[in-house]
């Protein structure tokens, strides 16, 4: 069990090292930053555009992501409230996600649920 | 709630019936793939809005669910797969995802499937022949906060493994709840090894979680061979 034998091809991963910097003057040489803020120096991939959940959950309350994208298919259950239990939303408009309990609507059992139009 | 698809007995393993088809229902199928590329040819013209936060790659948003009552083998996995819509920006996911059920609200037989623009949720799409999946089981309860996370961390590119990363699936199933992530090469060990890493740390796993990784070619392999109501093997 000797490790000389260990020997891989593989391509190193670049690899991420988070470091706090309290004073510009810690700042390396050469960064990048991604719309939301992440640092991060180039790596051999090329530069990536990186978000930690945080920042993502962020974005969630922004205006734009509250409105319906557009070409939205119709699947009752999945993108819309069961047709059997309309205006299931939050009085702020906060959409079925989350709280829908979606029961199928109807005689469900054949295709016609998939419709859409797209 | 009534839950009439809790009488379904397929709990199978999140993987996709997908029976190879007579020839007949190839050659439909055929068609609808025509159909469904130019439907896509559009989709690629989605991009960031002004001020948007632009994610690295485009993603489309899929669904799918088995119908009640049809053995899996009278229908095409092809078939059923309808795509939601697709984006580019951290907003544009936004307004899909807050207008989609959570997964662990969906009933029945029933997956979500977030995949790169231009990569089918099918084993056999270029991107994933050559690939596989990690799986993770998941009992009931679990699933929306675990998809959430799984799909934060592939958009905003918390995998660091290039391009490697095909796309995730939640599956809904009778007594448990299935999410995976899907990669391009499953031979590259040094990849599946960082996702299943990367995984433990994103959806905050217990220790004793198992995590199996499977290759697509195993799974065309199995499918082959099964009944469609026998579920995995």
């Amino acid at each position: 069990m000797s490790t000389e034998f260990l020997k891989t091809t593989a391509k190193a991963i670049p690899s991420t090292r988070r470091v706090t910097i309290n004073d510009a003057a810690h700042m390396p040489q050469d960064y990048s930053t991604t719309p939301g803020g992440t640092l991060f120096s180039t790596t051999p991939g090329g530069t990536r555009i990186i978000y930690d959940r945080k920042f993502l959950l962020g974005c969630r309350s922004s205006p734009v992501a509250k409105t319906p994208p557009r070409g939205l298919p119709n699947i009752p259950g999945v993108t819309s409230p069961p047709s059997n239990e309309p205006g299931k939303k939050a009085p702020n408009g906060e959409l079925l996600n989350n709280k829908t309990t979606a029961p199928e609507s109807s005689s469900t059992g054949d295709d016609s649920q998939f419709e859409m139009d797209i | 709630m009534n839950n009439k698809f809790d009488a379904l007995k397929d709990d199978d393993s999140g993987d996709h019936d997908q029976d190879q088809g007579s020839p007949k229902d190839s050659e439909k199928e055929k068609t609808e793939d025509e159909d469904k590329d130019q439907n896509s040819s559009k989709r690629k013209m989605v991009v960031p809005g002004a001020g948007e936060h632009p994610l690295q790659y485009n993603y489309t948003f899929w669904y799918s669910r088995r119908t009640p009552g049809r053995p899996a083998s009278t229908q095409s996995y092809e078939q059923n797969i309808k795509p939601i819509g697709g984006f580019a920006s951290v907003e544009q996911f936004w307004r899909f995802y807050s207008h989609m059920i959570r997964p662990g609200d969906m009933t029945g037989h029933s997956d979500f499937h977030l995949f790169k623009e231009g990569i089918k949720p099918m084993w056999e799409d270029d991107a994933n022949k050559m690939g596989g999946k990690w799986i993770i089981r998941l009992r009931k309860g679990l699933a929306s906060r675990c998809w959430e996370n799984l799909i934060l961390a592939m958009l905003g590119e918390q995998f660091m493994v290039g391009e490697e990363i095909c796309g995730a699936v939640v599956s809904v199933r009778f007594q448990e709840d299935i999410i995976s992530i899907w990669n391009k090469t499953a031979s590259d060990q040094a990849t599946t090894a960082r996702i299943r890493d990367t995984l433990r740390r994103v959806l905050n796993l217990p220790p004793n979680t198992i995590m199996e990784y499977k290759t697509h070619t195993d799974s065309i392999k199995y499918s082959m061979g099964r009944l469609p109501w026998t579920g995995e093997p």
